[in-house]
């Protein structure tokens, strides 16, 4: 069961310690997210640094819900966090796919893609947009971008017994 | 229509945080209602996991040593912050006191007996007391070797008396 602090035990050691926890489960997973967003090393951990350092016990306790997942509110927070920079990068593939992904490389489940549901798939995880504004980008019907978003999602649910992490 | 609901992509919209606030506020409902929607949502967030554990990199141990550092500075700002000043009930300290102000303080220096200085400096500590015993240790060693070298030439000096006479 996940500890909630209650408003007693939100006391800065308690903080550290449950930080501590997170950082030891989801730090290297955090990590090699905001790197793959970032492509710079000492700057990504810079952002995992300030990541874990501006949460705050409200979002300690948002995170630490039951029926949370722990990972995920995590990497929405980072991807929050990395929105600035996000907004300075350019988009994964060309939007004509005359090149392939520019910023993400490898990824394995991302090779495994057509090239719109990378399109897709890598402007939201990856530079945060929404289905509406990839909808407006794509000239496409919201719909069809939730449709090639949840196909990306069944290549990676198809293939990720082969990557020997369990 | 649970079912098709589920294939429509929300799901995936909403843990990537790409959903309309209207898009996540019917999911939150569905999710209450049906099960089946929170079986395929927590279905995806095990696929974000097993992406995320797939690209993994391992931090370096500096980096948890400035969130740890950030936290300390925190805990002593907050052991040293200043107390909030109360007007006290004989009213001896009116003139002091402005009402209407916001909270009021009364600047000190902080007395704090402690002192803070970097991790690093730890190593440079264990350096000097290892050097310090060192140094100890030959300075012990130069002078009972030099006692012993004074001892051997007052003996000679002794002997060389003894000869000459």
């Amino acid at each position: 069961m996940k500890p909630q602090l209650t408003s007693a035990e939100a006391s800065l050691p308690a903080i550290k310690q449950t930080l501590r926890g997170l950082y030891n489960s989801y730090g290297g997973m955090l990590l090699g997210y905001i790197q793959e967003v970032i492509k710079d090393r000492a700057t990504a951990e810079q952002y995992l640094a300030e990541l874990f350092t501006d949460l705050r016990p409200a979002e300690l306790n948002e995170i630490l819900a039951p029926g949370t997942n722990v990972f995920c509110r995590l990497q929405l927070l980072a991807r929050k966090k990395l929105a600035a920079y996000i907004n300075s990068v350019g988009d994964c593939a060309d939007k004509h796919g005359a090149s392939p992904p520019k910023n993400i490389g490898g990824n394995k489940f991302i090779d495994m893609m057509s090239h719109e549901q990378q399109l897709v798939f890598c402007g939201v995880h990856y530079h945060g947009k929404s289905i509406t504004a990839l909808a407006a980008e794509l000239n496409q019907p919201e719909a069809a971008i939730r449709q090639l978003l949840k196909e990306s999602f069944t290549i990676i649910r198809n293939n990720r017994d082969d990557t020997g992490v369990h | 229509m649970i079912q098709e609901y589920i294939n429509s992509g929300i799901l995936e919209a909403y843990i990537t945080g790409s959903a309309s606030e209207q898009e996540v506020q019917e999911l939150l409902r569905m999710k209450a209602i049906y099960p089946e929607v929170n079986t395929a949502l927590q279905e995806l967030e095990t696929d974000m996991e097993r992406i995320a554990q797939y690209m993994a990199v391992t931090p370096p141990i500096h980096t948890w040593d400035k969130i740890s550092d950030h936290i300390d500075e925190l805990m002593l700002r907050q052991t040293s912050a200043p107390t909030q000043f109360i007007e006290r009930e004989d009213n001896n300290y009116k003139n002091f006191s402005k009402p209407d102000t916001g909270p009021q303080y009364i600047e000190l220096e902080a007395e704090s007996n402690h002192m803070k200085v970097h991790k690093t400096w730890k190593w440079v500590f264990i350096a000097v007391f290892v050097l310090s015993k060192i140094f100890l240790a030959c300075a012990i060693y130069f002078y009972l070797e030099n006692r012993q070298a004074q001892q051997q030439l007052n003996d000679l000096k002794t002997e060389l008396h003894q000869l000459k006479k």
